[in-house]
């Protein structure tokens, strides 16, 4: 017999191993769902999770995807941690591409070295002001974050499609919705010839370690937690909580920001329509994934990415549509919350009774 | 007709806690029961079993020989079991006539010729026809019995229902509930306040640990007897000492108002008051009175004007709650899982939210985990709060435990002022014994206590001075030996 029994204290084990645990599952059920559309499980599974970053190139392609991924990720756990719900980092992503991409533009066919850090400041910015609207609703009117920044998405989204086919479409671009190319010194050096991966992968890196310092060891940091747990408390103890608040969803704007700032300086090096594949809802599930932990977020950002590459490489060899990645992507999110009731209670296998 | 409720080796068992085991209880109509108890001895199981919430694991109840399933709240409706529930369960912008009728599917008519004869027959005098909101605590409390009335109930469950009440109010309810008994509803009073067993009940049950440990006559007993039983040990005898108070001032409000933005909140008016080293302050009142916002003016939560509060001869009227604490000032708020303490956060976290500039708890914008750490072992030690391990959540922390935790982390600074508000409630007998006695040793080292209480005797016990707020106004100061209950009770109703 199974008898269900609470624990007396989450299992910090198992707090680890649920997300484990979910991708297990995941690959579990993705091997059913192949094999009800006839196709045999494991190679399938092998096509999905270790074709495309079996080589060199793969490998690259990977980072490539799960840098912005992680530096989102980063940014939403400082949100997430403090009760502050945002997930319009698409939109914040999207805005901050808009905001440096405009002044890539200006400095077209410029040189010089004052220009990429320019262009990756303008991209962080762009993604604060933009973060800042639902954090400012929220203190200020009590609006809901959650629909405020979700519908910002769209707004963002927008404007991008009106700047590219308008006012900023490429003059020599026979009406492609895109603008012109920057000129080299306003986008990020690749790091291997050949390969697409860019030094953008630092800006994350160095979001992971600066996050892991602020949150775990600055007064900032406990001041940020005490206010998402009870902004009463936060009064009562003399901070400023409102002002937390607004900090975390400006850090969080500023990590899409600069996600998007690697989107378009990155391999494309212009702006066009479609600069993010949902990076910023797909952060989402990376960040819950990683535990909101910044070491768990890397290895969460480096899974997810797979199931973007993994759709493209099944789409092309087994003719499965690319949206196969998304149903993984759901089904990870699906498996980690349903596994979290673990967390709370456990399995206990006891002999039968007479 | 008699009445005759039998609870048959009762048995809940809770992953880690036996809340209530192999309880086996009689109860016979004519007469009054208490079921008395610390926090957490089972007394609210038990009632949640008769009234339907909770299905026991193992036992029976019979209610005139007939073995009662209460599946559902309607099951003990249905066979005449009526509760009335510690907090109120009734719309507040519906009429009191449209909360009475809400559950019944008599025609409308009927019901209200039920209710004007009850009304009559009790001495109820409430207007039917306002909404709920305009009612004081204890016309609500009426509303919810005539709810019970309506159905002639056979067994009427209270459940602690004097909490929110004024002492007037209170012996109106008990003279009503005596009636009730007479006309032989049976009644079973669940309380942790002794005084009201012993005036109001005839038999008593006493429940510890979800065990019952006695049943008894009320006239065989007396409040030390059953303080004793309730808590399993001996108790000691509490009580201040008379000591000189100094003329040295330490804290003066002069002309403080607050205007709250906020409907729900309670304006301040115009108060006035002076605390003098080694003094205790007692602020009685009924809940929402304007005690909470009066905590937060002096917290420093709410800002006022600089020169309303004089505290050690300087204005900090204007000063956060921070930079109060500077100044030596201390809080503890009535909200222990809310405001005062974080109950997801470590035991260690919670002590650095008192955060002052000696404290070097946070050096240079950087946590110094060591030195919290070592001021949580020693307020543990200290203050005898029942665990060793600092990293434990403070979820895991009991309310007396929790209490005394943040008593403590407000007294690292040895502060000379502490303002509480309310800081026994909900607590049991032992952890409010041990609350007590540290507030009465502070204002022996010569410090000062603001304590803003909703318990009166609490107020009584250890006050030097006592006034009481009403409407967020605040009555005249009187010495503590010239007050009684019964004195502060009407002007918790608001007579002067």
């Amino acid at each position: 017999m199974i008898k269900i029994v609470k624990r007396d204290q989450p299992s910090r084990a198992i707090f680890f191993f649920t997300p484990v645990l979910a991708i297990f599952l995941t690959l579990v059920a993705g091997g059913l769902i192949f094999f009800i559309l006839g196709f045999k499980p494991f190679e399938a599974l092998k096509f999905f999770f270790i074709v495309p970053i079996a080589d060199k190139y793969g490998f690259s392609e990977l980072l490539l995807k799960a840098t912005p991924l992680c530096l989102i990720a980063i940014g939403l756990s400082f949100c997430f941690k403090s009760n502050n719900w945002n997930i319009g980092a698409e939109g914040q992503l999207t805005f901050g591409a808009i905001v440096s991409g405009g002044v890539a533009l200006l400095f077209y066919e410029q040189e010089g070295f004052y220009i990429l850090p320019t262009v990756i400041l303008a991209g962080a910015i762009g993604g604060m002001l933009y973060a800042s609207i639902p954090a400012i609703l929220k203190t200020y009117f009590n609006t809901n974050e959650i629909l405020v920044s979700l519908m910002l998405v769209y707004v963002s989204k927008l404007i991008l499609d009106y700047l590219v086919v308008g006012p900023w479409s490429n003059p020599e671009g026979f009406n492609f919705p895109e603008t012109r190319q920057f000129s080299d010194s306003a986008k990020l050096p690749l790091l291997f010839e050949g390969l697409r991966i860019h030094a953008g992968i630092f800006l994350a890196l160095a979001a992971v370690v600066i996050s892991w310092f602020v949150f775990y060891k600055t007064y900032l940091g406990f001041q940020m937690k005490v206010s998402g747990f009870s902004l009463k408390t936060a009064k009562y103890a003399g901070y400023k909580g409102k002002k937390m608040i607004i900090l975390v969803f400006l850090i969080s704007g500023a990590c899409a920001g600069l996600a998007g700032v690697g989107e378009i300086t990155g391999p494309i090096g212009q702006l066009h329509r479609e600069i993010s594949p949902d990076y910023g809802f797909t952060a989402i599930i990376v960040a819950f994934l990683g535990r909101l932990h910044p070491v768990g977020i890397i290895f969460a950002s480096l899974v997810v990415a797979i199931t973007y590459l993994g759709a493209e490489t099944a789409q092309i060899f087994m003719q499965i549509p690319k949206y196969t990645g998304q149903v993984f992507q759901g089904m990870i999110l699906f498996f980690l919350l349903a596994s979290d009731y673990l967390l709370f209670f456990k399995i206990k296998f006891i002999g039968l009774k007479k | 007709m008699n009445t005759n409720l039998k609870i048959s080796n009762v048995t809940k068992i809770y992953p880690g806690c036996v809340a209530n085991d192999n309880v086996s209880l009689e109860f016979n109509s004519g007469k009054i029961y208490a079921l008395l108890g610390e926090n957490g001895a089972g007394k609210s199981t038990l009632v949640k079993i008769l009234s339907g919430v909770i299905i026991p694991d193992e036992g029976k109840i019979y209610l005139n020989e007939n073995n009662l399933k209460l599946n559902s709240p309607l099951d003990a409706k249905k066979n005449d079991i009526g509760m009335v529930f510690q907090h109120f369960n009734l719309f507040e912008t519906l009429s009191v006539f449209e909360n009475l009728i809400i559950d019944s599917d008599e025609q409308r008519e009927s019901v209200r010729e039920k209710i004007d004869a009850i009304m009559k027959k009790y001495n109820f005098s409430i207007d039917l026809d306002i909404p709920v909101l305009n009612l004081s605590a204890g016309q609500k409390q009426k509303v919810e019995i005539i709810r019970c009335l309506i159905r002639s109930p056979k067994v009427l469950i209270m459940d602690e229902p004097t909490s929110v009440l004024t002492e007037q109010e209170t012996s109106e309810l008990f003279l009503s509930l005596k009636k009730f008994s007479e006309e032989g509803i049976l009644i079973i009073y669940i309380t942790h306040k002794l005084k009201e067993v012993m005036q109001l009940c005839d038999e008593v049950a006493v429940m510890r640990r979800g065990k019952l440990v006695s049943v008894s006559q009320i006239k065989n007993e007396n409040i030390e007897s059953l303080a004793n039983k309730m808590v399993g040990q001996n108790l000691k005898n509490i009580k201040k000492k008379k000591a000189k108070i100094s003329s040295d001032q330490l804290i003066k409000v002069t002309n403080l108002n607050f205007t709250s933005e906020d409907p729900f909140e309670t304006n301040l008016v115009n108060i006035n008051f002076s605390v003098n080293r080694g003094e205790c302050f007692g602020i009685a009142g009924i809940s929402g009175n304007g005690q909470s916002e009066l905590f937060q003016v002096l917290s420093g939560e709410i800002i006022s004007e600089k020169s309303s509060i004089e505290f050690n001869n300087n204005y900090i009227g204007d000063l956060s709650p921070q930079e109060r604490r500077e100044y030596l000032m201390a809080f503890s708020p009535e909200d222990r899982l809310e405001q005062a303490a974080i109950p997801q956060m470590k035991i260690f976290e919670n002590v650095a939210l008192n955060n002052f500039k000696s404290s070097n708890f946070f050096n240079n914008g950087l946590i110094n985990e060591n030195k919290i750490k070592e001021h949580s072992k020693k307020i543990i030690s200290d203050f005898n709060v029942n665990t060793d391990n600092i990293e434990l959540k403070s979820q895991f922390l009991s309310g007396g435990n929790l209490q005394k935790l943040i008593i403590g982390r407000e007294l690292i600074t040895s502060p000379d002022l502490l303002i509480c508000f309310n800081p026994t409630w909900g607590l049991d007998v032992g952890a409010i014994n041990y609350i007590h006695e540290t507030l009465i040793k502070i204002n022996e080292q010569n410090k000062s206590i603001i304590l803003i209480s909703t318990d009166t005797d609490e107020l009584l016990k250890l006050s030097d001075k006592i006034s009481v707020i009403h409407k967020g106004k605040l009555s005249k100061i009187m010495n503590a030996d010239e007050v009684t209950s019964e004195k502060l009770g009407i002007l918790m109703g608001g007579a002067n």
